[in-house]
């Protein structure tokens, strides 16, 4: 199941995001991989919804970004969390868990 | 961070691109770590990218500041998709340029005329005093100053910051060139300080000047220095000879100096047009016996001092001094301030007010134009408004579109307008009246104007129509095509038809009642000819009786020249405004007591005439006879107002014949002979005192008025007139021979500049209100096109055709017209005060603009309601 574009994935691409900055900046592509690599293949984030949140979290003060050299080549633009951005994600956190957990329980009655 | 963004879109551009390119570098260098081959591994990565351009304009959008960038981008729509169609972006932008233009040069007018800051120190603390006898103001409602009075004044009065008097005064300027007779006037010593507006070279006048036998010093205006001595420094200290005396230049004036002109400061000190020299007042032991209401004072105010106050300190200072001049008899005298700001613009201040008001008027009537003009470009594009609603563009991004199509229809009507401004404000400084003459072009103020107009124009011409598109309905846009849906929005169309009906409509009146009013001006009984009437100026100086034979050689002369019917000399033409000369109280010859009688009997303008002065002018004798070239007894003719005045129970044959006294009633007995017309100013409304002519050898005056009655053209006769004055004086100054008609002319100046300009814009708001009923009716038939076909498929008449198209066309153009009407009678107060001989409820007028506006939207209607009576039926119906 790979992960349509923009609608659906609106809130929790978001929070996907926030999570992976929350390890340390990393620029767009690193962020992606690292998604896909950790939800084992299934999360496949496409750049054309990848880079709007990007620019938007940046937008609304969540990321901060900076030109840096990456590793052995071209410059990169690496984000990184605000403090703004790291309130902002543990209070999705929150969010998700008390809608999963809400979900489950009907599920599962 | 926002502006930031905007001005480095660039840059941005660039990083964005840098970005996406890494990712998919990076992408590709994966794929080829796993064994793909580079070409392999570009075409997988290309593929899962998707849409390049996709993801950067969803990039964009979350740009911050990006709300600019899209107000950039409405602006650069806007101006495509006016550019497109041409035909709707030229009559817009042009009728906003009509309105706008006129508008802005009205305001500049009025803004030079009324508001701009007067080049005084303070002026609103400088007030012109005026006194007020209640007897008197039957005749007079003010009288100006006596000499004695200001130094009374200037004596003992202690509210004030300084006071100056000033009282006209022409001289002849001979000896150094051609003689030139300039105007000025006798001031206090202070007059430049006061004013705070002080010489530009040399000095001002030292308060020992004020004496007789110390004052021949004089300051010299900045434009006579430029014209004559060619801004030569060196003209300080020079010695002109002015009116065969010898006199000191020490000063030469600010250019922009600003002094009250011709009767500005009151009618009874009467200035000349321009004022080039200026010489202190001395006053002689003889005029200070005497006692002249001729002088202007102008006070200045201490800071926070009420003007009741200063206005009782002046009155009982006055009367404190009459009283002991005329011991026991009661004097009544008041006096009143008027501001500084009210001399220079009191009396233009209404009609300019006016023409403002009609140049808004026409300006609304554009912007209804034009606002009909969005309507239907809306219209015409409300398919395509619906397919982008029903693609999940949001409302408000059309609206924003939308209103910066209007914008930048405004801001450009706004520059168009500005130019059409500056080239109609120079006219309006060569047609207007002369308080317009320190007009120089559009100033600051009416570009601000301009601009506040031009947005304001926007959002009046936006509003409707984006609030219908606000409201439009995505799905029936787009299911039956434009037309027939908006088939409703005719209304709308209809009523800012009807607005701009209406306010043609009230253009159109106050015009025809203006028009009405200058035709009763011009050919007003004014008691003398203007026709085949013609005069020079004369100012003689020197003793009285030289000028008495001067002028009886003259007038001898003249008349025998060919072509000249009539000649005579009088000391100032009653046709320009205002009355130099001296005025008495005139007595019968029983009255003994002076003190009871001094204010109850009429005071009367002395003119001086010479024989055939009543020939020549036309004023017509109403008894008696006229002078004779000997008089041996003190005789006077007296105008009608004056016999009434004296006698008023008797006819006015009966008068002739019988003996009155001048200005006192001890003096020399005077027998009436006869009885002349009253006589009018060239402006006609202003009533002019009653007059008592005097023969020349028995009461002369230096200053006097040639006048002709010829058949010649002046240009014809000119050079034998002027060869004949030349031959009894060699340096005389001769201004140029004038028509009574083009003097009649000038005094009724503003009259003329009001009618021009609301004239003007009446004829623009009807070919606009024309044009407009054209366009709506087109459109409303291109909307009922099926329908028509269908009812003459049914059966109708080309004639019933015409009929109802007409009907319903013509049916917002009469409630329009009632509208207007309406409208005009409501304003019918305001238009009073400059009407002369009508009413602000004329019936022919009214009529006559109602019939006007009927034929002009009648054949505008008819036009395209021929073209549906013509529809062949198969085409109309088939049409969709």
């Amino acid at each position: 199941m790979s992960a349509k574009k923009t609608d659906l994935y609106q809130g929790t691409l978001d929070l996907l995001v926030l999570k992976t900055l929350a390890h340390g900046p990393l620029h767009g592509y690193g962020i992606a991989q690292r998604i896909l690599v950790t939800s084992k293949e299934i999360l496949q984030v496409q750049q054309g919804s990848l880079y709007p949140a990007l620019h938007r979290l940046e937008r609304q003060g969540l990321l901060k970004s900076e030109w840096k050299e990456s590793g052995n080549g071209p410059m990169a633009k690496m984000y990184s969390l605000t403090t703004a951005g790291r309130k902002r994600f543990q209070e999705e956190m929150a969010d998700w868990r008390r809608y999963a957990g809400a979900v489950a329980m009907v599920l599962e009655s | 961070m926002t502006w930031d963004s905007w001005f480095k879109r660039r840059r941005w551009e660039q990083r964005m691109d840098a970005e996406l390119r890494f990712h998919l570098e990076s992408q590709i260098e994966d794929y080829m770590a796993h064994g793909l081959s580079r070409e392999e591994a570009e075409r997988r990565a290309r593929i899962e990218f998707g849409a390049l351009d996709l993801t950067k304009d969803e990039c964009r959008d979350e740009r911050p500041a990006r709300w600019l960038h899209q107000i950039r981008r409405d602006f650069q729509y806007a101006g495509r998709s006016l550019l497109r169609t041409p035909a709707f972006a030229t009559a817009a932008v042009l009728t906003l340029a009509l309105g706008i233009g006129a508008n802005t040069a009205v305001f500049s007018a009025v803004y030079t005329a009324l508001l701009r800051p007067l080049p005084y120190h303070e002026p609103n603390r400088i007030y012109s005093v005026e006194v007020v006898i209640p007897e008197r103001a039957s005749q007079f409602p003010s009288l100006p100053v006596t000499i004695q009075a200001f130094l009374e004044w200037r004596r003992t009065a202690t509210v004030f910051d300084g006071m100056t008097a000033l009282r006209p005064w022409e001289c002849n300027l001979s000896g150094d060139g051609e003689p030139e007779r300039l105007g000025g006037a006798r001031v206090s010593a202070n007059f430049f300080e006061f004013l705070g507006s002080p010489v530009v070279m040399g000095r001002s006048f030292a308060s020992n000047e004020e004496q007789p036998g110390s004052e021949n010093v004089v300051v010299i205006s900045n434009a006579l220095w430029q014209r004559r001595y060619g801004g030569d420094p060196g003209v300080i200290g020079r010695k002109l000879d002015i009116n065969g005396e010898s006199h000191t230049v020490i000063g030469i004036a600010s250019p922009h100096f600003l002094a009250p002109v011709q009767t500005q400061l009151h009618a009874l000190v009467p200035f000349a047009p321009r004022l080039d020299i200026w010489k202190p007042l001395a006053p002689t032991a003889r005029e200070l016996q005497g006692e002249s209401w001729d002088h202007g004072v102008l006070v200045r105010l201490r800071p926070g001092q009420e003007t009741a106050h200063a206005s009782e300190q002046l009155r009982s200072i006055m009367t404190a001094w009459a009283t002991t001049k005329y011991p026991g008899m009661k004097v009544d005298l008041r006096t009143q301030l008027r501001p500084i700001r009210e001399v220079y613009s009191g009396k233009i201040r209404l009609r300019l007010l006016l023409v403002l008001a009609a140049s808004g008027l026409l300006l609304l009537a554009a912007c209804a134009n034009v606002a009909n003009l969005f309507l239907a470009r809306a219209a015409s594009r409300s398919a395509e408004f619906a397919t982008r609603i029903a693609l999940g563009a949001g409302r408000a991004r059309i609206l924003s579109q939308m209103t910066a199509e209007t914008l930048v229809v405004a801001l450009c009507g706004g520059a168009l307008g500005i130019s059409i401004a500056l080239l109609g404000a120079r006219q309006l400084t060569t047609i207007g009246p002369h308080e317009l003459r320190e007009h120089s072009g559009i100033n600051p103020a009416a570009l601000l104007f301009a601009l506040g107009a031009s947005f304001l124009t926007a959002i009046v011409c936006g509003a409707i129509p984006a609030w219908k598109v606000y409201r439009q309905d995505a799905v029936s846009g787009l299911r039956e095509g434009a037309r027939s849906v908006l088939g409703g929005g005719i209304r709308t169309r209809q009523v800012f038809m009807g607005i701009q009906i209406g306010l043609g409509t009230m253009l159109l009146a106050s015009s025809a009642l203006l028009l009405r009013s200058f035709i009763n001006v011009m050919g007003a009984d004014r008691g003398y000819s203007v026709d085949r009437v013609m005069a020079v100026d004369l100012s003689l100086f020197g003793p009285r009786q030289d000028a008495a034979t001067f002028y009886r050689q003259l007038v001898e002369n003249t008349r025998s020249l060919p072509g000249v019917q009539a000649a005579g000399v009088i000391n100032d033409l009653p046709a320009t405004a205002g009355s130099t000369g001296a005025s008495r109280t005139i007595f019968h010859a029983t009255d003994t007591n002076f003190q009871d009688l001094v204010l109850k009997r009429p005071v009367a303008v002395i003119r001086s005439v010479s024989t055939g002065y009543f020939a020549a002018s036309g004023t017509a004798l109403r008894a008696g006879r006229h002078f004779r070239d000997q008089e041996p007894t003190l005789v006077a003719l007296i105008s009608e107002s004056l016999a009434r005045a004296l006698w008023p129970a008797e006819p006015i044959e009966a008068v002739v014949g019988r003996t009155i006294r001048q200005g006192n009633v001890t003096g020399p007995l005077i027998t009436v002979i006869g009885v002349a017309q009253d006589v009018r100013a060239g402006a006609v409304e202003s009533e002019l005192p009653p007059f008592i002519y005097r023969p020349y050898p028995q009461w002369a005056s230096g200053p006097a008025t040639l006048v002709l009655r010829s058949a010649l053209d002046p240009a014809a006769l000119s050079p034998a007139i002027r060869a004949e004055i030349r031959k009894l004086s060699s340096n005389l100054p001769i201004p140029p021979l004038r028509t009574m008609r083009e003097i009649v002319s000038e005094s009724v100046a503003q009259r003329r500049f009001q009618l021009l300009l609301t004239g003007l814009f009446a004829l623009i708001a009807l070919l606009l209100a024309a044009v407009g009923v054209f366009g709506v009716v087109s459109y409303a038939v291109a909307c009922r096109t099926r329908e028509i076909g269908l009812r003459v498929a049914l059966g109708a008449t080309r004639e019933d055709v015409l009929g109802w198209v007409l009907k319903s066309g013509m049916r917002p153009v009469l409630l329009g017209i009632a509208a207007g009407v309406c409208g005009a009678i409501a304003g019918a107060s305001l238009i009073r005060g400059v009407l002369y001989g009508v009413t602000p409820f004329d019936p022919y007028s009214t009529v006559a603009v109602i019939v006007l506006l009927l034929v002009c939207s009648g054949l505008a209607c008819y036009l395209p309601a021929r073209r549906a009576a013509r529809l062949d039926p198969m085409t109309a119906l088939r049409c969709e």
